[in-house]
């Protein structure tokens, strides 16, 4: 069976967007590659509207206590296998926001992230060789 | 309607509450210094007499104590009012606006959280932007404020 949920997650990953407190322009360009001028539904890329549902998980913000229950029990509801992609700056590093006292460190601390898109926020073109390159390495 | 400050307004404002001080910042912004026990009696009067809009308040940690900045707007006029009023720090009290204004509920819960200011008579002063964990007795965005979220533990459960 795994091996079946790998063929659909190569041929059509379903994903879903889990913003992390973000400052919505990541969640903005997400929204913008689904438009007709980027419109990765032709790749059979398919924003869905449940984790249970999805094969990758578009992470975006800077991780925080407050939202590191949230991103982790989204995480387990996930079937596996699954990818993790952290689209813009903010999930490769907390760069300006580190000294916050809310801020707790990089995502792959506590979940394991397979790509990283960075950009603040990352081009459509970006996010979407990113995915690229995830699916590559399956 | 001509865009900013009316003297009539700020006329009626200074015969109607002798004690506060109006100062005018600039043609769309006035800043009008109040007294902290008459906070509550002159926002009831913007609000409910003069039908200006809270779009939003603010809290700092002065050296003179907190600060609250409530600002209202006169959307008609594009024009700003602002209450200015200082809290010493060793008595964080002051009367909550929330219950005739619900547009000050959140970020009366956002100050008092991250300030420590205890609004008094707040139908619901739980925290809004911290963990569940997050201790109640520590207010980041205070000046006395060092460092103490390093020794908390990250905790993975809500």
């Amino acid at each position: 069976m795994a091996n079946a949920k790998l063929w659909g997650l190569k041929k059509s990953p379903w994903v879903f967007h889990v913003a992390a407190a973000s400052c919505n322009n990541c969640d903005i360009e997400i929204l913008d590659i689904l438009t007709p001028r980027w419109d990765v539904e032709r790749f059979g890329i398919v924003l869905v509207g449940s984790p249970r549902h999805a094969d990758a998980l578009l992470v975006t913000g800077v991780l925080n206590r407050k939202s590191l229950p949230r991103v982790l029990r989204v995480y387990e509801q996930t079937p596996k296998p699954c990818l993790v992609i952290g689209v813009g700056s903010c999930t490769c590093h907390p760069h300006i926001f580190e000294p916050s006292y809310n801020v707790i460190g990089p995502y792959d601390k506590y979940i394991p992230v397979d790509v990283y898109i960075p950009g603040c926020p990352p081009k459509p073109e970006a996010i979407i060789m990113g995915v690229v390159k995830a699916l590559k390495r399956l | 309607m001509m865009k900013g400050y009316s003297k009539k307004i700020l006329e009626e404002i200074s015969t109607k509450f002798p004690e506060v001080s109006v100062k005018i910042h600039a043609r769309r912004r006035t800043y009008i210094r109040v007294p902290k026990d008459r906070v509550y009696d002159f926002a009831k009067y913007l609000f409910e007499e003069k039908r200006f809009r809270l779009a939003t308040a603010t809290g700092i940690d002065t050296r003179d104590g907190m600060e609250i900045l409530y600002h209202f707007s006169q959307d008609a006029a594009g024009t700003y009012y602002t209450i200015k009023t200082v809290i010493p720090k060793d008595d964080l009290k002051i009367k909550s606006l929330a219950p005739f204004l619900p547009a000050a509920n959140w970020i009366e819960r956002e100050m008092h959280e991250l300030l420590g200011i205890d609004f008094v008579g707040h139908p619901n002063l739980k925290p809004l932007l911290t963990a569940e964990t997050w201790p109640s007795c520590l207010h980041p965005l205070r000046r006395d404020y060092a460092d103490e979220h390093k020794d908390i533990k990250v905790s993975k459960k809500p």
